[in-house]
């Protein structure tokens, strides 16, 4: 035989995953893989992303083959992490990962605070403890399963035990599972958990993943623009997906919770004004306004200042936000817009209208300008209330409004202006003398506010209105900071120092601090190489047989039941057949344990000009050896990833979005192969006010390190 | 990296659509909100102690005169049930009322706010647009036409609801009753009285003939163009007391001023002594459970006596202090760490 030639094909991670994915988990993010690789590529994945680590307690594989089997894996793994967890002496432990396990609260009502459901009966324990310390390094697990024990965990009367036994491990990896495994998979999570689920892809079978999940995003890669199409968000890279959720998606989630407060807060202070002067006016529906007021109100003096608020908030800037991931928390956890938020909202829209009412009330009824008329007349009346109205809810954007822009101040300025401009040509002799009956306020802008005891009443209101408020704000950010406070103050504090004027740089800066994160998370000792590429059969058969399509439950239940064995046992057979591959984790780390190492030699000796023959040539040849794999199916992405470990970060990545695309088993199958984690499904519960909110389950767990800087 | 196609959905790398606007980052830190409570706290008070004396030294006298109730001090009792009935309300000043001293009248439970009422006037008519003395605004509506379908100007039940009592002032002097002289010009506001109210324009050089063709208000005893006998150029919708009536109060209890005080003997105020206050006694007020009342007042640089608003800001003024040295204690007992790193 003589050796003409080599090829290798190159399926790597795209740049900055591990750190994204550490990032995400920081923020308390739960990720799970959904691969159609096969199990050795997606473990191996798995480690490369840092998903898995050699830290992790234990790693429960489940690919059993019967309904049977896989119960019994399942049961097998609770009842690890159930003995771990006590053995360590660490009771709280439990209820840690029960508390992991509860992803949110809030989308479906929330009466059931975010604990796992009722009809939960194996694991009585997993329920109702104290919630404690989710990250708590010793009790980490893994669970991989694939597609064909997937088959049976997604049938009616398993899903729930998988669910809860997947939601207990710190990393989820399922494998060779098909595309619409993975929009079941979703479903489950989003039929089990009130969780907000996100799921990002590249390809075309991610498409029905992405349309399940309540945020879908596509990566727009080589594997075409299906995914792209189908998401609500696209980008190229994975790793914006941590600009996405913790910048973009953080602020989004601040900003429309503050607007939506304040938009109850300035509608209640301007209407409930009216239910208390109905108890003076006979209950006749009088307007305590000018009715040219009640028609601008809303839409020219108060709207700009909160769109303003809307579209320019930070509380922290974006480089702190990628720092410090649990500022993500709140969102998780429903804090800035719950029950409790609205009806705060409104009973200080209330106190306000109150405050409105009775403090004019009380001063104007018997007060007389200095040259005798009186002022308790009902458009001098109109006047001040109107006005002392609008520079409250102004004083209260502007307390609200943290990050003040130009356009903020233009907006708020330009509405009081507005304001007064406007007032005084409602009220000028000109409109009067055409529209009589429209315009009758004729000259009580004038005569309101030439009076001093009418400033004076406006001021008494406003400090009345504004100072409880900033009393309380005060008193919070003293006496129970949030993390954003702490993080806001010590930014400025910082900037401040810096250097007096400059804003700080807001570059973007995700890679380098993902690093960072990374620096600490980091603790690989041993050297796995990402690579697999062992032959093994895909997941078409499995589509054939007919298991997870969407028949109603009860109906794929028996079906699941009935047939399971005979497409199984084929299955079975092949593998013995295939015996040297099924053994994938020992087989695997062995030889690449060897092969690691050449290859970190190897792309170091290249140099930072990225050749890709080189390492490709290093990988094949080595491994041909120990396996027995047609040379052209090897996936390389164990090179990029030796360099990444050696700490060597920006040269050699120059190669593009990492998803070559493999002639490998699983095309024949009819499922892509893909590069990197290319779906990774996400608990997350943050994006978006939700208004039916409900009560927090709890403090949240806290997070033993915060910032990777300090 | 393929770079060519990508620039095709990227956004402007601008501050603006990058989100990165220089911007002030206000923080509610304690040396602002501790000494602004402060600053405010101590405003406050300041002005609160000002206006609490100013209204102090501001001088009221305020009498029922309804009659509903037996008084020693009136007669008005006698007048519930009769027509054009002249009551006495006397009162005893001991010592000099300032000058100048306003004359108020006042009404409660009497809701000018209601919105039908309210709205039950014609502002065309008022403006002096003849076209509407033929066919007044539909909102005026039950005082639009009388019984026999000829128009009401003005129309509507601000204007049929015009208070009419009047009131002529004496002090007894040795047993002489000398009138204390009102002045009546200028009670009204000068908007009202120069650009909202226009009396039609005369029709042969009479203000009455402007008004052919129409009919009083149901309840006046006399036409609009004849409300003061005494002054013809107050008469119209330009008179006064009118004015006075149609800017509505925005509270069931009001007052409206009625005359000043400002000529002859009494230009620097009311002398201490004995007073007789003769009412005109026609407007019913026992129907609705009403009241009537006479104020007199003085006026200081911020209007009438005002208590309400000098404790107000001597209250809120306390409560900052307050609450700026309860903050003060929270600071220094429970202040994050500035500098941890």
């Amino acid at each position: 035989m003589m050796l003409l030639g080599a090829t290798a094909i190159e399926d790597k991670l795209q740049e900055g995953v591990p750190e994204t994915i550490a990032i995400l988990s920081l923020a308390n993010i739960k990720i799970w893989v959904l691969t159609g690789d096969k199990q050795e590529t997606a473990v191996n994945i798995g480690y490369s992303c840092k998903m898995l680590t050699d830290n992790m307690t234990e790693i429960f594989i489940i690919n059993g083959h019967t309904v049977q089997s896989v119960r019994e894996e399942l049961r097998r793994a609770r009842e690890r992490m159930v003995a771990h967890c006590r053995e360590g002496g660490k009771g709280d432990e439990a209820a840690g990962w029960a508390q992991a396990c509860s992803l949110g609260n809030g989308v479906r009502g929330g009466d059931q605070a975010g604990w796992p459901l009722p009809q939960e009966k194996e694991k009585p324990e997993s329920g109702g403890r104290v919630p404690s310390l989710l990250e708590s390094v010793s009790g980490e697990f893994a669970l991989v399963i694939s597609g064909h024990s997937l088959a049976h965990a997604l049938e009616g009367d398993m899903e729930y035990e998988f669910v809860e036994t997947a939601c207990a491990c710190r990393a989820v990896i399922c494998c060779r599972v098909t595309p619409l495994q993975k929009a079941l998979v979703v479903e489950l999570i989003k039929r089990h958990k009130k969780a907000v689920t996100l799921a990002i892809g590249d390809g075309a079978n991610d498409v029905s993943m992405i349309k399940t999940a309540h945020i879908g995003v596509g990566i727009s890669g080589q594997e075409g623009i299906q995914a792209v199409l189908a998401s609500d968000y696209s980008f190229s890279q994975f790793r914006f997906l941590q600009r996405l959720l913790l910048v973009h998606g953080r602020w989004s989630y601040l900003r429309m919770c503050r607007f939506l407060c304040y938009f109850f807060y300035k509608n209640f202070a301007f209407t409930m004004v009216h239910f208390w002067f109905g108890f003076f006016c006979g209950f006749s529906a009088q307007t305590v306004y000018d009715q040219y007021f009640i028609t601008l109100y809303n839409i020219v003096y108060t709207s700009l200042p909160v769109l303003a608020m809307g579209i320019f908030d930070q509380d922290v800037p974006e480089q702190r936000s990628l720092e410090y991931p649990k500022l993500y928390e709140p969102g998780q956890l429903n804090l800035l817009f719950n029950k409790r938020e609205f009806f705060i909202c409104i009973a200080q829209g209330i106190y306000t209208s109150v405050v409105l009412f009775f403090v004019p009330y009380g001063t104007l009824a018997h007060a007389t300008q200095s040259t005798g008329v009186p002022l308790a007349d009902y458009q001098t009346f109109a006047v001040t209330t109107a006005t002392a109205l609008v520079i409250v809810v102004s004083v209260q954007i502007a307390l609200d409004t943290g990050y003040w822009t130009a356009i903020n101040h233009f907006f708020v300025w330009g509405s009081l202006g507005s304001y007064f401009t406007i007032l005084f040509i409602m009220h000028s002799s000109f409109l009067f003398s055409i529209f009589p009956k429209q315009f009758h306020f004729l000259g009580s802008a004038q005569n309101t506010l030439e009076q001093p005891v009418v400033w004076l009443t406006i001021a008494l209101a406003t400090v009345i209105c504004i100072a409880p408020v900033l009393a309380f704000r005060f008193l919070k950010l003293d006496l129970k900071p949030q993390l954003s406070d702490t993080v806001r103050y010590t930014q400025l504090v910082h900037q401040k120092k810096r250097k007096p004027g400059i804003s700080g740089g807001m570059g973007i800066s995700g890679v380098g601090l993902g690093a960072r994160a990374l620096g600490r998370l980091g603790r690989s000792a041993s050297r796995r190489s990402g690579y697999a590429f062992a032959h093994q059969e895909g997941f078409g058969e499995l589509i054939t047989s007919g298991k997870n399509m969407r028949l109603s439950s009860l109906a794929l239940a028996t079906f699941a039941s009935r047939h399971s064995s005979s497409w199984i046992d084929t299955l079975r057979k092949k593998k013995h057949a295939n015996s040297a591959n099924a053994s994938i984790n020992s087989a695997n780390a062995s030889a690449n344990s060897a092969n690691a190492s050449a290859n970190s030699v190897s792309a170091n000796a290249n140099g930072q000009p990225h050749t890709p023959p080189a390492p490709a040539l290093s990988n094949s040849s080595s491994l041909s050896g120990s396996q027995d794999t047609p040379p052209e199916e090897v996936g390389l992405s164990n090179a990029q990833e030796a360099v990444a470990r050696d700490g060597v970060h920006s040269g050699a990545t120059s190669h593009s979005n990492g998803c070559t695309l493999v002639t490998s088993p699983e095309a024949e199958t009819g499922g892509c192969s893909l590069g990197a984690v290319q779906e990774a499904l996400f608990g997350w519960r943050g994006v978006g006010a939700r208004v039916s909110g409900a009560s927090s389950p709890g403090p949240p767990p806290i997070m033993e390190e915060s910032s990777p800087t300090e | 990296m393929k770079k060519g196609g990508e620039t095709l959905n990227r956004p402007d790398n601008t501050a603006f659509t990058q989100q990165r606007l220089p911007a002030w980052q206000p923080m509610l830190s304690a040396g602002i909100v501790i000494p602004g409570f402060v600053v405010i706290g101590l405003a406050f008070i300041g002005v609160g102690v000002a206006l609490f004396v100013t209204s102090q030294n501001i001088q009221t006298l305020e009498r029922d005169y309804t009659g509903v109730d037996q008084s020693s001090e009136h007669n008005c009792f006698q007048c519930l049930d009769v027509k054009n009935c002249i009551c006495a309300l006397n009162f005893t000043l001991s010592k000099q009322f300032e000058g100048p001293v306003f004359f108020y009248y006042g009404l409660s439970n009497f809701f000018q706010n209601h919105r039908k009422y309210g709205v039950s006037r014609d502002d065309h008519q008022l403006f002096g647009d003849t076209f509407y003395f033929t066919s007044p605004d539909d909102t005026c509506s039950p005082y639009k036409y009388d019984s026999r379908n000829r128009p009401i100007v003005p129309c509507g039940s601000v204007a049929n609801s015009m208070f009419n009592d009047t009131f002529s002032l004496y002090q007894l002097v040795g047993g002489q009753k000398k009138q204390v002289p009102f002045d009546g010009k200028g009670i009204a506001w000068w908007t009202d009285y120069n650009l909202k109210y226009k009396n039609p324009s005369k029709v042969n050089g009479s203000l009455a003939n402007a008004f052919i063709g129409t009919v009083q208000p149901l309840n006046w005893p006399r036409p609009v163009y004849e409300l003061d006998t005494s002054d013809p150029s107050n008469n119209g919708f330009l008179n006064q007391d009118f004015l006075v009536w149609m800017r509505r109060a925005a509270l069931p209890d009001f007052r409206k001023l009625y005359r000043r005080i400002t000529e002859g003997d009494y230009a620097d105020g009311l002398p201490s002594g004995n007073y007789s206050l003769e009412i005109n006694y026609n407007y019913p007020v026992r129907d609705f459970g009403g009241r009537k009342k006479v104020f007199f007042s003085n006026v200081s640089w911020m209007g009438g006596k005002n208590q309400f608003l000098g404790i107000a800001y001597l209250v809120i003024g306390s409560l900052c202090i307050i609450m700026s040295l309860v903050m003060l204690i929270a600071y220094a007992k429970y202040r994050f760490d500035d500098e941890d790193s």
